[in-house]
């Protein structure tokens, strides 16, 4: 590991003024925000003088994690990569979820290419409040034709607001692409054969800023090498392609643990980039060779899609920083950005909402009481089941540290201790006049405790809150007319 | 960058080059060698003739004013870690000549943490659940394999066997909860045998999940399962382990240690068991697999640290892991049926694989899994885990999806 860097370094840099006007309070307190990456040095205005611009740079090289954060893009919309500084993601979050971009072949007409680039950014998922988006287009230049491709780029281009790579691997048709392109693009790709080529063109067109070069090999040296002469020719935005083979997909995984941890165990700041996959070798792999789900399926492109999304998901569980892929299917997609969103999650926080009394759909006194996990991804389905079911309810969220019915039950946070605390915070017992709490058939099992710990007759309810609707309006009133013959005798 | 004296130019390396296909040698004094970039400086005297010919010219010419800088090249060792502690190896079944039923399974064995380290010595084994009776809960898409076999457990573990090649079984004595039919612990010893006669893999037992029960059913199910090394499931801090220990060491089985996504949680549970006379060879670890989507990031936090303490040689955790992968299904997002989420026939293998595949990153050694078609994907990715680099040969043209059709 490399050495640790603590706040106090970055102090010993900064003008040591308390003047505030990095909206901190003082100069320790910015140290520490530069140091959670919750600040930039831009917000320092002493740092920007030229008195400091050596401080400035040191401590950018400080704070810079050993993996370079790389984008491409517009003043829009940007693919944002890398940034990471652990090979383990319990160790520190793992930043910057891996962007996904899909193909576009610019062989199609124009009406195909701009429905495909509108299906391309118009695409979403939404899970746990969160709306869960494709990053990229690629433009591939199938036809080998460079007017095509200069076509393809301005069609995509004036249709979307989405980053653009560019792929070829021949440097005279890139050449012809980047005179085209607005955007700052990402190029796919450069071989060891063709670097010289693509730095020239790079340089003439005088873009070493403006582009994000893709360098590809199947050997980490090589790699090595390309970067070194990357860096030395100021192409400084690079990204790594190491091959992705579907039939042996260990090769590949191999070769990105090899390269994320000479970047960030050895220090080896050439390696120090992020990693491109190609799953969409995957997609074309399973069209003409065996893979595991044939015979599963006769629809070849279903086989092929399902093959992709399982490669997709290796490479993300190790050190995908970026992935090309070319099925756009919701159900295939679904798993590969639910997995993004779980990798990327930050352990340090839980993926939790406030604890606390949630009326849904303008209950009454005489609504029912349903208790529920502050695990969000279970608040946001509950909630969203609910008011599509047209259910009236209050719904009590309890703090079970942001984690799941079962998951909290097996744990012991879903108690009656803790049920208790939540229904004295909240004063629910002001606001219906029954004492009936519906329990998830997931927690039947806390039953009895909770009606100990709190005096509340508890109802095992359904298994999934889409089936709650239906319980409620074929048992509700008898729960409650029950309740009140028995406690009023 | 080659600065020529005598020309006054700047050159690149290729000048250089040529320049000595033509001349045959140079002689080069006064080296000055920059980190950052190699300076060859090539003096007037003593005079070298370099003939002008038009083809240098051209290349020059050619090259304008762009000019790369060449860079020494760089060596690179791939990162390969030394591990002070390595993974037990847990097996299955017993050969005939020990008097087992003849099919043999090995999990663990690790020395690394990946595969251009030190290959795995044992693929990732699959096995497949069933139970005691017909589960009308499961997925149809799952179910349309099973159905015609639900009734009778042993023609459902023939089933796994034969069509969809199981490595594995694992029986849930379901019915012998108390709320379900509340079955004997003999009773479920009776179906044991005929599974056991039935198939020749090696058996998981598990019982229903009832605390109280489950001792009593893993007792009788290990008593008549002796000297096949079966895995029994499961031992925990909620129910009387010193039972399932005792059968377990009285019988020669395995012990699956079930936890809850906390790697001390898992290594107190490894010392209790060991503490109440389990030999550690023979417990397989279960720090829970929460589903894809729903805490699987907790899951991968848990068995990627007690992956990493048993490498590093902590042996009350170096035991190989399992993951209830079967889990995957509950998955709203993988059974539901939603028209907006597209066909759930294609989304239910795939939520499986990818919560199995995940684990499997982490370590994970043993899957109970339902799903054939993600049975078939998960083992054949496994295998690639035991290959050595370089030994499978690849046909896969990195480039060919740029100019496909």
């Amino acid at each position: 590991m490399p050495k640790k860097i603590s706040a106090m370094d970055i102090y010993k840099l900064l003008p040591k003024t308390n003047c505030k006007k990095c909206g901190y309070p003082s100069c320790m307190a910015f140290a520490t925000k530069l140091l959670e990456k919750e600040a930039t040095v831009d917000q320092c205005p002493i740092l920007n003088t030229p008195k400091f611009e050596k401080n400035k740079k040191k401590i950018i090289e400080m704070i810079s994690p050993p993996v370079k954060e790389v984008w491409f893009g517009n003043s829009e919309k940007r693919a944002v990569m890398g940034g990471d500084e652990v090979m383990y993601r319990y160790q520190l979050s793992f930043f910057n979820p891996t962007p996904i971009g899909i193909d576009i072949s610019d062989n199609l007409s124009e009406e195909e290419i701009k429905n495909k680039a509108k299906e391309i950014e118009n695409f979403v998922f939404e899970r746990t409040g969160e709306k869960l988006r494709l990053d990229f287009i690629v433009i591939r230049n199938a036809s080998k034709d460079a007017e095509k491709f200069k076509k393809a780029i301005e069609i995509v281009e004036k249709e979307t607001k989405m980053p653009i790579c560019l792929a070829s691997l021949d440097p005279n048709i890139i050449k012809e692409g980047l005179k085209v392109v607005k955007s700052k693009p990402m190029i796919y790709a450069a071989t060891k054969e063709t670097l010289n080529d693509f730095i020239r063109v790079i340089k003439e067109l005088k873009k070493e800023k403006d582009v994000v070069l893709v360098l590809s090999s199947n050997n980490v040296k090589e790699l090595k090498n390309m970067s070194a002469k990357c860096l030395a020719n100021g192409i400084e935005d690079l990204v790594l392609e190491p091959h992705t083979y579907p039939e042996n997909i260990a090769e590949t995984l191999d070769l990105n643990v090899m390269i994320r941890r000479s970047a960030i165990e050895r220090e080896d700041k050439y390696l120090g980039f992020p990693i491109l996959n190609l799953p969409i070798n995957a997609y074309y792999y399973a069209l003409k060779h065996e893979c595991p789900m044939s015979g599963f399926f006769d629809d070849k492109d279903v086989v092929a899609k399902m093959f992709e999304a399982t490669i997709a998901d290796a490479l993300l569980n190790r050190y995908a920083d970026a992935l090309i892929m070319h099925g756009t299917d919701i159900w295939e997609l679904m798993p590969v950005l639910t997995l993004r969103q779980c990798i990327y999650t930050d352990p340090r926080k839980p993926q939790a909402v406030e604890p606390g009394l949630y009326p849904i759909g303008n209950p009454d006194e005489n609504s029912p009481v349903i208790l529920t996990t502050n695990f969000s991804l279970t608040f946001y389905t509950v909630t969203g089941d609910f008011e599509k079911d047209n259910v009236r309810c209050w719904l009590l969220v309890m703090d079970t540290g942001g984690k799941a019915v079962d998951v909290s039950v097996a744990g012991g946070q879903y108690n009656g201790e803790n049920a208790k605390r939540l229904i004295e915070e909240t004063g629910i017992a002001e606001k219906v006049n029954h004492r009936v709490i519906i329990l998830p058939a997931l927690a039947a099992s806390t039953r009895g405790d909770i009606e100990d710990k709190t005096g509340w007759t508890c109802i095992v309810g359904t298994r999934d809150s889409s089936q709650v609707g239906d319980f409620l309006r074929k048992n509700w009133d008898k729960i409650l007319n029950e309740w009140r013959e028995k406690n009023r005798s | 960058m080659i600065y020529n004296d005598r020309l006054g130019e700047v050159m690149d390396l290729n000048a250089l080059i040529k320049i000595i296909e033509k001349v045959g040698k140079i002689e080069i004094e006064n080296i000055v060698i920059d980190a950052e970039e190699l300076i060859i400086n090539i003096p007037s005297s003593p005079p070298i003739t370099i003939p002008q010919t038009p083809a240098l010219k051209e290349t020059l010419a050619e090259e304008g004013l762009i000019k790369i800088k060449e860079v020494p090249e760089l060596d690179w060792e791939p990162p390969i870690e030394k591990y002070k502690g390595y993974i037990r190896e847990v097996q299955f079944g017993k050969p005939k000549s020990e008097g087992g039923r003849g099919k043999v399974v090995k999990i663990g064995g690790q020395r690394a943490l990946y595969r251009f380290e030190d290959p795995q010595p044992n693929p990732p084994v699959v096995t497949f659940d069933i139970f005691d009776i017909p589960m009308p809960g499961l997925p149809k898409p799952i179910r349309q394999y099973f159905q015609d076999v639900m009734e009778d457990p042993c023609e459902w573990a023939r089933k796994c066997v034969k069509d969809f090649g199981a490595d594995m079984i694992t029986i849930h004595h379901i019915s012998t909860d108390p709320k379900i039919k509340d079955k004997s612990p003999k009773e479920a010893a009776k179906l044991m045998e005929d599974l056991l006669q039935a198939v020749d893999v090696p058996f998981v037992i598990g019982g229903s999940g009832n605390p109280q029960k489950d001792p009593l059913v893993l007792e009788a199910c290990a008593e008549v399962a002796e000297g096949d090394r079966c895995l029994l499931a499961s031992a925990n801090l909620e129910l009387d382990y010193k039972k399932v220990v005792d059968a377990a060491m009285k019988y020669d089985h395995n012990v699956l240690a079930w936890s809850i996504m906390d790697p001390n949680m898992a290594r107190d549970l490894n010392r209790k068991l060991i503490e109440a006379g389990l030999d550690p060879n023979r417990i397989v670890m279960d720090p829970t697999t929460c589903a894809l989507g729903y805490g699987i990031e907790f899951s991968i936090n848990a068995m990627t640290r007690l992956r990493l303490s048993g490498l590093k040689g902590d042996e009350v955790v170096n035991m190989p892991m399992s993951s209830g992968t079967t889990n995957a299904n509950g998955a709203r997002e993988a059974w539901m049926v939603n028209k907006e989420w597209g066909p759930r026939e294609y989304r239910l293998p795939l939520w499986e694989i990818t919560t199995g595949i995940t684990m499997m990153l982490c370590g994970v050694d043993l899957f109970m899994m339902l799903n054939p078609i993600a049975v078939k994907t998960l083992k054949e990715i496994g295998k690639t885990l035991t290959t050595k680099p370089g030994e499978v040969k690849l046909n896969t043209n990195n480039y060919e999806w740029i100019t496909c059709p």
